[in-house]
């Protein structure tokens, strides 16, 4: 944290000793400056439709928050509360009263909702997961309520309202008055902290408002985010003093951590990850099948599962700050959690060498195979860096068990590229997942909706998915979840790794805590809760 | 002269056509642009909008040439991580940046690297010439990016003598430019060692001493004018090298000129900066090459022969 008072400093170049320092205080506010360095984000722009929407501007806000404790969505965002109908194909949503834009341009109404939703589903945006705002009906009910109607039901649409959202809301009298240059310049929020500028390539600059309309201010002045590619000179920034809270590389934590620096973690789960079998296709519908893949044997895939020693993987990758996962896309937060899979994991996929080689001899591997070499991909991508270290232990560790392995290096585009074209017969780490409603993490990974690209596209999940995806009912939804998740899990369908927390690494000087729930998709957020240290 | 300047013209656009279709067959080897710009769970329509968009449903010379025919007006299309710039619009705001910094170093380089190559030929065999022999073998076997670090770990965090990275003030200047200039006045201080070692042994400089003229105009004047070919060859190579070499030095230091912005495109998936900082750096190695090519043969007749 800097201090910056020109004329104090200037004035304490002649004092010395903490006494002195203590009796100016009170002469003066202490601009208080809290620096945040992170990695630089994949497209910088205050137009939030405009990103991939891995970065929400602090002085933008959504129409739902999340609890910084729980991770729960709540009222923090800009409405007071909601409802659905009965098919969850209609949510309306009331205005908060008080809620007003900075920089005068007045309070939050329906007409800058329905102003921002045109904006964000233009076509120019570029928000990952717009189609489903895209396929909204939305309304001005009146000055604070706004109505959303859809065709199907949309039980997870609070999720893209809140954290890791498509929607921020703008100001329609800012841009009516300026256009968006107005919005490029100097956008009107509604949050806790007012955008103060740009530098390009260096960070962005947010003041905090004192006497915010809803009663929670930041304890600092300013908000200062740099974006910092390189880790080294990210450490040396947090040993340095110049910065106060980094999001250090796991790699650099232990050299800041004996420096006396402090870690900080997400109250809840940020991202999961595992590690995946390429082509598990076996529905017809889907295209033509592959074969003669080794792991399309269910046994070649236990004995790969139980192969991995993940207490020693997740110490090596992680330091052991993760939590076990039994099956990738499924959270306690979400629909669909079975706390039985969590607790028979170690039963079903722990390490056991042994079991796995006489489950490689019952499948008569590698004899029974044209070709029993189990491609892995070694890929470096950027918010990943533990992808190779993931793939090579696997390695290890398939190969300790008698399989036959290759590592193939190949860039992320490449991966896509394969994978759109169905060619992907292979073994790799999953991007590392935000964690999402049961719906939206199936969908993606485990569903013919996201042919040709998902890693599993079989028949009976499918069908269970088309319910799921149909269903309104909460109890039929979560145990249609529930049933998917274990199916998943009992096929061995894949071979999940750990739930990962957000973590940045604070100089304990300067930074006392800082609650964030780790839901959005940087991980960081609620950077009012940021408490500095006296 | 004018012949061989006519001639090294033909040669450098030549050089630099050929660099375009190099970056356009990159960026086309390293898979479809639509597998790189568009999320996972892109739609049909997005991908059938980005192809149309790109014109990748066009035969690749077609393609190739509407590339040529945009980059010739400077148009490499919009960036896609700095939302509301074009490419060119982000290289030219940052390439002031990477002159200030290239500047910089470059006159460190040849401030230091001339006396001491010069200093260290009169001293041949001497301490001074050993000296800046083992600072010549470190300065170009040290890796750049580890040497910055070394910089920043003793100058910015142990001594908090200078800021760690960043830009904004000429103090922010201070550890890349040293860094930056390590490399180079290693190498111009070798080669004008060498230069100075075989002009200092010509007839006409011992002639001079015979007639009795000054040795430090001897060595300055005399011998230093017709070593400095030599150095001079290397200075285009440099000035390009310190310019576009900027990447690991920028990246390091979060300098943010053109290095830093290749590295963040690259990143961040941006093709079109990609494009247009490649071929912007390929043109500043030409046009340094050419200019030293035509002082060369100014100063040296026999090259243009």
């Amino acid at each position: 944290m800097k201090i910056f008072n020109e004329p104090l400093c200037t004035g304490m170049r002649h004092l010395t000793g903490a006494t002195a320092l203590a009796a100016m205080l009170p002469l003066a506010a202490m601009a208080q400056e809290v620096t945040v360095v992170m990695d630089p984000i994949a497209s910088e722009s205050t137009l939030y439709w405009e990103t991939e929407g891995a970065f929400m501007l602090p002085s933008l806000q959504g129409l739902v928050g999340n609890n910084p404790e729980t991770g729960k969505f709540d009222n923090s965002g800009l409405a007071s509360s909601w409802e659905t109908n009965d098919d969850l194909t209609s949510w309306t949503f009331t205005l908060k009263p008080e809620a007003t834009f900075s920089g005068g341009w007045g309070k939050v109404t329906a007409a800058d909702v329905v102003h921002s939703v045109n904006l964000h589903t233009g076509d120019d945006s570029r928000l990952s997961g717009i189609a489903n705002l895209r396929a909204a009906t939305v309304t001005a009910v009146d000055d604070h309520t706004v109505r959303f109607d859809f065709d199907s039901p949309q039980a997870d649409f609070l999720f893209l309202l809140a954290g890791r959202g498509v929607l921020a809301i703008y100001s329609k009298a800012q841009f009516d008055a300026e256009g968006l240059g107005g919005y490029k310049t100097a956008p009107a929020g509604t949050g806790p902290f007012v955008y103060d500028g740009t530098e390009l390539g260096q960070g962005m600059t947010f003041s905090a408002v004192k006497d915010h309309w809803s009663g929670i201010s930041a304890d600092y002045d300013t908000l200062s985010i740099r974006f910092v590619g390189e880790a080294a000179t990210k450490l040396a920034m947090l040993l340095s003093n110049e910065a106060d809270v980094v999001s250090l590389p796991r790699e650099l934590q232990p050299q800041a951590l004996d420096e006396g620096f402090e870690i900080i973690r997400s109250t809840q789960g940020a991202s999961q990850t595992a590690l995946v079998f390429g082509a598990l296709y076996t529905d017809p519908e889907g295209g033509e099948l592959p074969q003669g893949l080794p792991w399309a044997d269910v046994r070649v895939r236990e004995a790969m599962n139980r192969a991995l020693d993940r207490e020693q993987m997740l110490e090596a990758l992680y330091s052991g700050r993760t939590e076990a996962l039994p099956v990738f896309t499924m959270d306690e937060q979400y629909e669909g959690y079975t706390p039985e899979l969590s607790a028979q994991f170690d039963q079903d996929y722990g390490y056991d060498p042994e079991r796995a080689m006489e489950l490689l001899a019952e499948a008569g591997y590698p004899e029974a195979f044209d070709n029993p070499v189990i491609p892995i991909i070694l890929t470096s991508l950027p918010g990943n860096p533990e992808f190779p270290l993931i793939s090579e232990m696997a390695q290890a560790f398939f190969e300790s068990v008698g399989l036959q392995t290759e590592m193939r290096e190949m860039d992320g585009a490449s991966i896509l590229a394969a994978r759109r074209a169905r060619n992907a017969p292979w073994v790799m780490p999953v991007r590392n997942a935000p964690i999402r409603p049961a719906q939206l993490g199936l969908q993606v990974y485990f569903s013919k909706v996201n042919r040709p690209t998902a890693y599993v596209d079989s028949p009976e999940i499918n069908a269970m998915f088309d319910q799921l995806a149909a269903a309104t009912d909460m109890d039929e939804r979560d145990a249609l979840a529930s049933d998917i998740f274990t199916m998943l899990y009992q096929d061995y369908s894949h071979m999940p790794l750990a739930k990962i927390f957000a973590e940045v690494t604070v100089d304990p000087d300067s930074i006392e805590s800082w609650t964030f729930p780790g839901s959005t998709s940087s991980g960081l957020s609620h950077y009012h809760l940021i408490k500095t240290a006296d | 002269m004018k012949k061989y300047i006519g001639t090294r013209l033909i040669e450098s656009l030549a050089a630099i056509l050929v660099i375009t279709i190099l970056v356009f067959a990159l960026t086309h080897m390293s898979g479809s642009p639509v597998d790189a710009l568009l999320p996972q769970d892109a739609t049909q329509d997005q991908i059938d909008a980005l192809v149309a968009q790109w014109g990748l449903d066009q035969p690749l010379a077609v393609q190739y040439l509407t590339f040529l025919k945009n980059a010739l007006a400077g148009d490499f299309g919009d960036s896609l991580k700095w939302r509301g710039y074009s490419a060119m619009g982000v290289v030219l705001d940052r390439f002031p940046q990477t002159l200030l910094l290239g500047g910089v170093a470059v006159a460190i380089s040849v401030i230091v690297a001339i006396p001491l190559g010069v200093m260290a030929a009169m001293n041949r065999n001497g301490p001074l010439d050993r000296g800046a022999q083992i600072f010549s073998l470190f300065g170009q076997s040290v890796p750049q990016f580890w040497f910055a670090i070394l910089l920043i770990w003793f100058l910015a965090v142990a001594l908090q003598l200078v800021p760690t990275s960043g830009s904004g003030s000429w103090r922010h200047l201070i550890l890349p430019a040293i860094a930056m200039a390590w490399f180079q006045i290693a190498a111009l201080s070798r080669l004008t060692r060498s230069a100075m070692l075989d002009v200092l042994d010509a007839e006409y400089i011992k002639l001079a001493r015979v007639k009795g003229v000054r040795e430090a105009r001897v060595v300055w004047v005399h011998a230093l004018r017709n070593a400095a070919v030599v150095p001079l060859t290397y200075f285009g190579v440099l000035a390009g090298s310190v310019l576009t070499g900027s990447v690991t030095i920028e990246t390091v230091f979060s300098w943010p000129g053109l290095g830093w912005v290749a590295i963040e495109a690259i990143r961040a998936r941006d093709f079109p900066v990609v494009q247009a900082v490649v071929v912007i750096f390929a043109i500043i190695y030409i046009v340094s090459n050419f200019l030293v090519d035509i002082l060369n043969a100014y100063i040296d007749p026999r090259v243009r022969s």
